[in-house]
């Protein structure tokens, strides 16, 4: 049985310009250990199949549906409201971008761990407060007991953010979703904290999805690397692979489009118009209208989503 | 802190003498004296030796000067309209009435508003919400005296249950008290609605979720405790607002409270009276607002510990 | 050979914070930028690199006259303008222009882009109004956004596009100088690519010359000619864009350049991280530097900050 089971998501929700499709049939299946990389630009869909697999999503507005929809064989589409409290920060956690707003700003670090902890299992304050230091210690902070006293105003982005990883790790979960942990960090924050992700991954055994816009980032830290653009997975394969051999159009332009690859003041291979409006997609395969290869057939039937080699699949008309 | 509350009661000093100053000033820039009413004419002549007996006859600064060594000492005069008691003791007789019907008013209205206002964001664009909603919006904007003259109507014409007026039994107090709650009840409602609605999304309640935290602790420990920021702020300021009594509901419940004294100390020219009930409500606005800040201050610990550090 | 169109000469800039403890416990002094010197000859790009807190953006502001140095001297063309009044600073406004990275804030919502495109015209009194028009509906097909979106108002765009208008408003009176404040760092990497370009043959077409600041090297070595790296509010390194990326010798720059994604996952490696602590005790030890840490030429056109060891 998959840790993540998404089969044929659909997320949407109401906003004035329309009914926005965040999500048009995404699926997504996730063993135990391992590490995924969702990239995408914004609008992709990306985040918001995250937010789906927890339920985070308000629901209405918001409507999911889907075939399958499970986190470590809980169906999280009928799962109570009891069952879905059981399942977040215990099986699935997850850390978010931007920490400087993700904690309570009226309780310490400290309070906000523990309770994390004392919802999960029935540890006394006082064993909940050691296990928060030791948490603080794992994430590399050198003043765990300043830190646990702290309010969230008083510390730097990137002491929250391992502050936040802490908190998401402190259940011991079966999996974490990280979406886009390091956009709103500083250069070398940003790489420390990877590296941190990284390492608690390996030593905890656990999944890993890491949600980006930022290729240099999966490169950086997971084995798989699913491609999504307009509500819909283009590719889907091994790290590796995927940077040595793209062969969706659009992951080899978004590849290619990546400033700073070789040497000397230079134009880049950009990648003309823009991302599809998500309340009025185009018909057919979302990338059509800025893609270079187009078909006939790609402006008006979506391409099926087929294998292309060893763990590899693409939704392409162009790849036959 | 100290620090801070010591420059707190030093402004609160200044802005106590500014607006004795200020209101002083203005009363007697007003044409006219006590003695020019018209139901009771009296000659020249009567009239300079009732106001050389009152000291109307010195100059401004001297009454001024006089007064304010009084209120020091915590003599506030005697009222030109009840001369047979100082303005201490008329305070202490038509006070208490006043204090019972906006104490319990905003005691009574603000909890029951606040309930509203939680119902309401929690079960937002459902029936309740929109109910709470008109129910708030008509106790902001139907006037007072409306408001009582429909409980008078409704529970004393009709139904006969209580009584339309006086304030001698506690059960005569019930419908002046329930007129008064509907503001501060309706107030309390609307700003607890938005506060909720403005904490629930913020990003730290999809993080308690995601933490597994239950909905009812997500709601009562960490909602409401950042949503009650802004309502401290309100809350004593309308106390006192509410405490020094209301001309309009007294006058409809015949409620021998302060609201009357109000006007007729400026209707009468009754000069001490007039400054007693401005400085006193004055100096309560001022006590009010350095307790809210204060309350807000150990609520928020954004401002406890001066910053970022 | 002729003067650099902009020149920044020991430019400083202290901001005095209140000290922890209340009102009477004085300023401590943040030195957000000290003593930055730098040139941009004609017609090149020179990238300022730095992370937040370094000083970049604040350097920017000065740069712009938007920010008053607490020393230093700015020269544009070789003439001063560090004391110029307002009214003398204007027509070297027309000089100088900036793009900011948050676009959105910096176009006026009720405006249609046509408007704000020709309003730097309008504020010269450049041309009559339908010339400003015609020429800010040429500007916007320039920066790649049909003519007929001069009709459209800001909320419309999309980032990018809401750049692209940034840019033309910027370039409408033909400045010698751009300063580009992290213009693309709230972008899309498909998008990014495409203000990249934009800009690179903006420079080329209209000669212009542009101090491009931002956090991202990957970006800095695609558009850049030169690269200044500043750290705590100094300049540590400059050198050739290429020889930063080949040749860095200051610890601060070595660790920004190891800092960068791979892009390739077999090139993933362990890395080490310096505290600021550590980077300034790292300051390389060179023969023939100063006593004090200051920049020491290596190559010709290598500047590192240096002692001597």
């Amino acid at each position: 049985m998959p840790l993540v089971d998404i089969q044929n998501l659909h997320v949407s929700f109401p906003q004035h310009e329309g009914l926005v499709q965040a999500v048009r049939g995404m699926s997504l299946t996730i063993e135990a250990g391992e590490s995924v990389g969702i990239v995408g630009e914004s609008g992709s869909g990306k985040s918001v199949t995250c937010m789906a697999a927890l339920r985070l999503l308000r629901h209405p507005p918001s409507r999911i549906t889907a075939d399958r929809l499970s986190l470590d064989g809980v169906d999280m589409l009928t799962a109570s409201r009891r069952d879905l409290a059981r399942v977040r920060g215990k099986v699935a956690s997850m850390v978010f971008q931007d920490p400087m707003s993700a904690f309570d700003p009226v309780f310490t670090i400290g309070h906000q761990i523990v309770e994390t902890i004392r919802a999960h299992t029935d540890a006394s304050l006082s064993a909940a407060t050691d296990q928060a230091v030791a948490l603080l210690d794992r994430v590399r902070i050198k003043t765990p007991l300043s830190i646990l006293n702290s309010y969230p105003h008083q510390l730097s982005g990137g002491m929250l953010q391992r502050a936040m990883i802490a908190m998401a790790l402190s259940c011991r979960p079966k999996i974490l979703f990280a979406d886009e942990p390091t956009t709103a960090l500083d250069v070398t924050i940003q790489a420390q904290i990877l590296a941190l992700i990284k390492d608690l991954q390996a030593e905890l055994g656990m999944g890993l999805v890491m949600v980006t816009h930022d290729l240099g980032v999966v490169a950086e830290t997971v084995d798989r690397v699913v491609v999504m653009y307009g509500g819909r997975v283009m590719e889907e394969g091994p790290v590796q692979a995927i940077f040595d051999d793209p062969q969706h159009p659009y992951t080899r332009a978004l590849l290619n489009s990546i400033p700073g690859r070789t040497p000397g003041k230079q134009r880049l291979t950009e990648i003309a118009g823009q991302s599809p409006n998500p309340a009025n997609p185009p018909a057919g395969c979302p990338f059509h209208p800025r893609c270079t290869v187009a078909l006939p057939d790609c402006a008006t039937t979506a391409p099926a989503t087929r294998q292309i080699g060893p763990g590899r699949t693409a939704a392409c008309w162009g790849l036959t | 802190m100290l620090r801070y509350i010591i420059g707190r009661l030093l402004s609160i000093l200044l802005t106590f003498f500014v607006v004795s100053l200020i209101v002083f000033l203005m009363m007697h820039s007003v044409p006219g004296g006590p003695f020019d009413g018209n139901d009771m004419p009296v000659s020249d002549a009567v009239k300079a030796k009732l106001n050389a007996s009152l000291g109307l006859d010195k100059p401004l600064y001297e009454q001024y000067l006089r007064y304010m060594w009084g209120v020091l000492h915590f003599d506030f005069g005697v009222p030109f309209q009840s001369p047979g008691e100082t303005v201490t003791e008329l305070l202490a007789r038509a006070w208490p009435p006043s204090l019972i019907l906006g104490g319990s008013g905003v005691l009574i209205g603000a909890p029951l508003g606040i309930l509203m206002g939680m119902a309401a964001a929690l079960r937002r664009n459902t029936w309740f919400d929109y109910l709470v909603s008109a129910v708030s919006t008509l106790g902001l904007t139907i006037p007072v005296f409306v408001i009582s003259m429909m409980l008078i109507m409704v529970f004393s014409v009709w139904l006969n249950w209580l009584p339309a007026g006086g304030w001698e039994k506690p059960y005569s107090w019930i419908l002046p008290i329930t007129a008064y709650a509907a503001v501060p009840m309706a107030t309390y409602a609307r700003y607890t609605r938005s506060a909720m609605l403005d904490v629930m999304t913020k990003p730290f309640v999809t993080v308690l979720r995601a933490k597994g935290l239950s909905e009812r602790r997500i709601i009562f420990q960490h909602v409401l405790r950042n949503a009650a920021l802004p309502l401290v702020t309100v809350f004593l300021p309308m106390f006192i607002g509410t405490a020094t009594g209301s001309i309009f509901v007294e006058a409809m419940f015949r409620v021998p409270g302060l609201g009357a004294y109000f006007v007729s100390s400026i209707e009468l020219r009754d000069y001490p009276l007039e400054m007693s009930l401005i400085l006193m409500i004055t100096m309560m606005f001022c006590v009010a607002y350095l307790i809210s800040d204060i309350v807000y201050a150990l609520l928020n610990p954004r401002i406890r510990f001066g910053g970022k550090s | 050979m002729t003067a650099p169109v902009l020149e920044l000469r020991n430019l400083s800039k202290t901001f005095q914070l209140p000290r922890k403890g209340g009102w009477f416990a004085g300023h401590i002094d943040h030195h957000a930028v000290r003593d930055v010197s730098l040139t941009l000859p004609r017609n090149t790009i020179l990238g300022l690199v730095g992370e937040s807190g370094s000083g970049k953006s604040t350097t920017g502001l000065m740069t712009m006259r938007l920010m008053e140095p607490t020393s230093g001297r700015i020269l544009i063309d070789g003439a001063d303008i560090t004391a110029l009044t307002p009214a003398e600073l204007k027509p070297y406004r027309r000089q100088m222009q900036i793009v900011f990275q948050d676009s959105y804030s910096a176009l006026d919502p009720m405006m249609t882009l046509a408007r704000i495109v020709a309003e730097p015209l309008h504020i010269h009194g450049i041309g009559r109004a339908e010339e400003q028009t015609e020429q800010a509906l040429a500007m916007l097909d320039r920066v790649g956004l049909h003519r007929s979106y001069g009709q459209r108002y800001p909320h419309e765009l999309s980032g990018g596009q809401r750049q692209r208008v940034a840019i033309a408003r910027a370039l409408i009176l033909r400045p010698q100088v751009l300063v580009a404040d992290e213009p693309t760092s709230a972008l899309d990497v498909s998008v990014k690519a495409q203000i990249i370009n934009l800009l690179l043959d903006l420079q080329q077409e209209m000669g212009l010359s542009i101090l491009f600041i931002s956090h991202d090297l990957s970006v800095v070595r695609s558009l850049t000619d030169r690269v200044a790296v500043m750290f705590n509010g100094r300049i540590v390194e400059t050198a050739a864009t290429e020889t930063i990326f080949s040749d860095a010798r200051h610890p601060y720059t070595q660790g920004l350049l190891s800092a960068i994604p791979v892009l390739n996952p077999s090139d993933r490696r362990p890395r080490r991280f310096l505290t600021a602590d550590e980077i300034e005790r790292g300051i390389p030890r060179l023969p023939g530097a100063g006593p004090t840490p200051a920049l020491h030429q290596v190559s010709p056109g290598h500047l590192v900050e240096a002692v001597a060891g």
